[in-house]
């Protein structure tokens, strides 16, 4: 329990160091708001009224723990472009994103452990060898070309899904989900080849390790010596390597987002940076480091429950 | 009454490369109820893999197995392994060298002890839990429960071993096979857990096929000993007579290997100090409660001495070897040296040679590092260097990994010869290697000590090769120096008790009387 409290601690520390830094980088870069949104035409007097209207004239600390404590309360300022809260714009965005990431998770677990625990299980025979020759092509593919490849076979040739045309959660959860589970297999594929990699050749090294020879010497069977002893130690490099991916994964549904055609995070993130709406990217930074710090947070739990000598 | 053990004409081969290679030759074993038979030999002679055979845990397809192996007249060398495992864990269990990687680390210890009353029991699990806390309170553990809700990476390497014991006795097997189940302990638990294999056959009848390269614990343990060579029993018999009276060249030369103690002169010297530690403590804050590793410890190293280190493991030996080299600040202290360039040795030859490099570049690194000289005079002096321990000139061109562990121990001490240094510290220098190889290394290092002078500060837990190293002896105890004295004081007149412990354990005792 106070392995969990010292965790949440650091998480929170951590987020408090982000938001400073992203704070102060985007108020250091060059270019001026108000400048962008006047145009170069616009003369230094409505430049200043507009600067002072936008808060852009007073200290940065100031403006800095300002937007933290509105911040701590959900409100994430108002769009420099749009004439709207940055909040109203993420809200319908965000869950759309999420899924997405969750929904690649998911689907990453269930395709790459039993595959990597089959082909160890099996080790030697003709079906390790050929997991292992479809392991090594699916790991080459990055995750924008697996979403073309997918669009082409699934949407165009097989139509199992119209390409592009997405359908909100709230018009039709089934065709919700049917749609998004193309380009979340799409982040998941080479995702699984790494997972199902690494499981693999940390279950056989597991094989040639002192205590399994102990556990066969105790008269277990094959099965409950893969399964009750190999299975947990070799879980454990296993679990850090899916709480790097998860937070990977933040950056791969940004691109498969544009591949799809998703509305989520992705596209206002990029138009918000060409159009210097500093609010709406450091909104979108701050929830991105939120998702990565929640997701190693729950990491090193799940660590600390596998792996009895993990910090104490 | 049918033989409890029949092993004949056993052969094992490897088909791992395009000649098979056999490992064992015509192995013949006979073991009867409650008798204690010792294996020994070399790492390489056979003597695990026949253990591993006759414990049916040899299984791999590369690897042919001829011959009879009898289990209570019950064939176990081709039956299937589902009517293996009936016996194993129950019959036939076993003890293996590293207690550490021998348990599963991710489960606890009572799990571990329980797991064969699992396998071939009917019993509820909480009669297994009693069962399992009065094996853990038999193998002479404190606080069973504790220990029965501990991980292993809780416990000491003792306990470790000794929750081993009970994880394989708890089912009251006949025979208890233990495969140099002290090698990785330091000397005093090494005494204790033979003395509890010793209770746990006369307690329980239990026969032990006790496998181990230490031939001063198989006298104490053993009834019979066969001694392996290169995979042929060469010799065999009653301990006593093979101690006495060995036939056999191979096991002449095994019995020699055992550093001796013979009372020898003190040797006068001049006296001068090489080294002067004063009063240096050392701490580490661990858990955030302080540890005192070093408690105002003062030493003299005097020139052209040996002088021997002894404690166990976490006394504090490898801290001081540390701090006078200056890889450890000291927390308070002082350390004078008259010369520059001590060098250093370490207990692992594998872990300490970088696998990626080359032998000469190994030994060339130092003079790169704090020299300006030319790299032929670099090579010549890895070659002459590499001469005079006893290798030639072409192994600076080869892999650590081309070379055995007394090859690789010997590129160490050459590799700390390079800097032409005056004092050498040799932590455990030769107790990771097997006893022959342990005494070449030993000749070695007391050949460069008479020839070229140089002085050692020898660490070691090993009280036989100590005595025939050191002149002086320092005999430290939780960071203290708790002794200090020549050879012949120590080992004959031991002053404190915990001197005294050690020559104990070390089977040292009253030998010079």
């Amino acid at each position: 329990m106070k392995y969990v409290f010292k965790k949440v601690l650091s998480c929170i520390i951590t987020l408090f160091i982000v938001s400073l830094l992203v704070f102060v980088a985007f108020s250091l870069i060059p270019g001026d708001p108000a400048l962008s949104r006047l145009g170069t035409n616009a003369t230094e007097q409505a430049l200043a009224s507009l600067r002072h209207q936008m808060g852009l004239d007073r200290p940065l600390v100031v403006r800095y723990f300002e937007w933290l404590f509105n911040a701590l309360r959900g409100d994430f300022g108002k769009s420099y472009s749009y004439n709207m809260t940055v909040t109203s714009m993420i809200a319908d965005k965000l869950p759309i994103t999420l899924t997405l990431m969750l929904y690649s998770m998911v689907l990453m677990v269930i395709i790459s452990v039993p595959l990597g625990v089959y082909a160890s299980y099996k080790e030697g025979t003709a079906i390790d060898k050929a997991i292992q020759i479809i392991n090594q092509i699916t790991m080459a593919i990055p995750p924008f070309f697996s979403g073309i490849l997918i669009t082409l076979i699934f949407g165009m040739t097989f139509k199992m899904f119209t390409p592009g045309g997405f359908v909100n959660i709230k018009i039709n959860p089934a065709r919700f989900f049917g749609f998004m589970f193309f380009p979340s297999f799409a982040i998941a594929l080479p995702k699984s080849a790494m997972v199902l990699n690494l499981l693999y050749s940390s279950l056989n090294g597991e094989k040639k390790k002192d205590y399994v020879r102990t556990a066969y010497s105790r008269g277990n069977k094959s099965k409950t010596v893969f399964f009750k002893h190999m299975l947990k130690n070799a879980s454990i490099p296993t679990i850090t390597f899916l709480g790097m991916a998860l937070a990977d994964m933040i950056a791969g549904s940004i691109i498969i987002e544009q591949v799809f055609g998703i509305p989520g995070l992705g596209r206002i993130l990029l138009t918000s940076i060409q159009n210097r709406d500093y609010p709406v990217v450091i909104a979108i930074i701050m929830l991105i480091a939120c998702v990565v710090i929640v997701s190693n947070l729950l990491v090193d739990i799940i660590y600390k429950l596998v792996d009895p000598r993990v910090g104490d | 009454m049918a033989k409890l053990l029949h092993v004949e004409d056993l052969n094992i081969e490897f088909h791992d490369h395009l000649i098979p290679e056999t490992v064992v030759y015509d192995f013949d074993l006979d073991m009867e109820c409650g008798e204690i038979v010792g294996l020994v030999g070399e790492s390489g002679s056979g003597k695990s893999m026949s253990a591993l055979a006759i414990a049916g845990l040899l299984s791999r397809h590369d690897m042919k197995k001829r011959g009879t192996i009898q289990f209570e007249g019950k064939d176990i060398l081709d039956c299937p392994r589902s009517e293996l495992r009936q016996l194993q864990g129950d019959e036939i269990c076993m003890i293996f060298q590293e207690p550490l990687t021998s348990l599963d680390p991710v489960k606890k210890i009572g799990w571990q002890v329980e797991e064969s009353l699992k396998i071939h029991t009917q019993l509820t699990p909480q009669e297994r839990k009693e069962k399992a806390l009065k094996a853990l309170a038999d193998v002479e553990l404190d606080d069973p429960s504790r220990v029965y809700d501990s991980y292993p990476h809780e416990l000491s390497g003792g306990m470790r071993q000794r929750v081993m014991i009970a994880a394989a006795t708890i089912g009251n097997p006949k025979l208890l096979i233990a495969d140099e189940p002290t090698t990785a302990l330091d000397v005093t638990v090494q005494s204790q857990i033979v003395d509890l294999l010793k209770k746990i056959n006369k307690e329980k009848n239990t026969a032990i096929l006790f496998i181990s390269h230490d031939l001063s614990l198989v006298s104490r343990l053993c009834h019979r000993v066969l001694v392996m060579k290169n995979g042929y029993v060469v010799e065999s018999g009653n301990v006593k007579e093979i101690f006495e009276s060995p036939k056999e060249e191979y096991t002449k030369k095994l019995i020699e290997a055992i550093p001796k103690c013979e009372a020898k002169p003190d040797e006068k010297d001049d006296e001068v100090n090489m080294v002067e530690v004063r009063d240096v403590c050392v701490s580490f804050t661990r858990k955030k409660e302080r540890v005192d590793v070093l408690k105002h410890v003062s030493i003299d190293i005097k020139e052209g001495e040996v002088l021997g280190l002894v404690g166990e493991s976490g006394c504090g030996k490898s801290t001081l070897a540390k701090t006078i080299i200056g890889l450890q600040k000291p927390d308070c202290g002082t350390i004078i040296q008259k010369y520059p360039n001590t060098q250093m040795i370490f207990q692992d030859p594998y872990g300490s040679l970088n696998p990626a490099r080359k032998v000469g570049l190994i030994m060339e690194e130092p003079l790169r590092n704090l020299t300006d000289m030319s790299p032929e005079d670099r090579r010549r002096l890895a070659e002459e260097m590499i001469t005079k321990v006893g290798l030639t000139p072409e192994y600076l061109s080869r892999y650590p990994a081309e070379l055995s562990g007394g090859q690789r121990q010997r590129v160490c001490i050459a590799t700390a010869l390079m800097l032409k240094p005056r004092l050498i510290i040799a932590d455990e220098p030769v107790s990771a290697l097997d006893v022959t190889i342990q005494a070449e290394v030993l000749k070695l290092m007391d050949k460069l000590h008479k020839d070229m002078g140089i002085s050692f500060l020898f660490i070691s837990h090993d009280l036989r090769v100590v005595h025939q190293m050191c002149d002086r002896i320092l005999v430290m105890k939780s960071g203290e120096i708790v002794e200090e004295g020549n050879r012949n004081d120590i080992f004959m007149n031991p002053k404190h008790e915990y001197t005294k412990e050690l020559l104990k354990s070390a089977g040292l005792t009253n030998i010079f009387v």
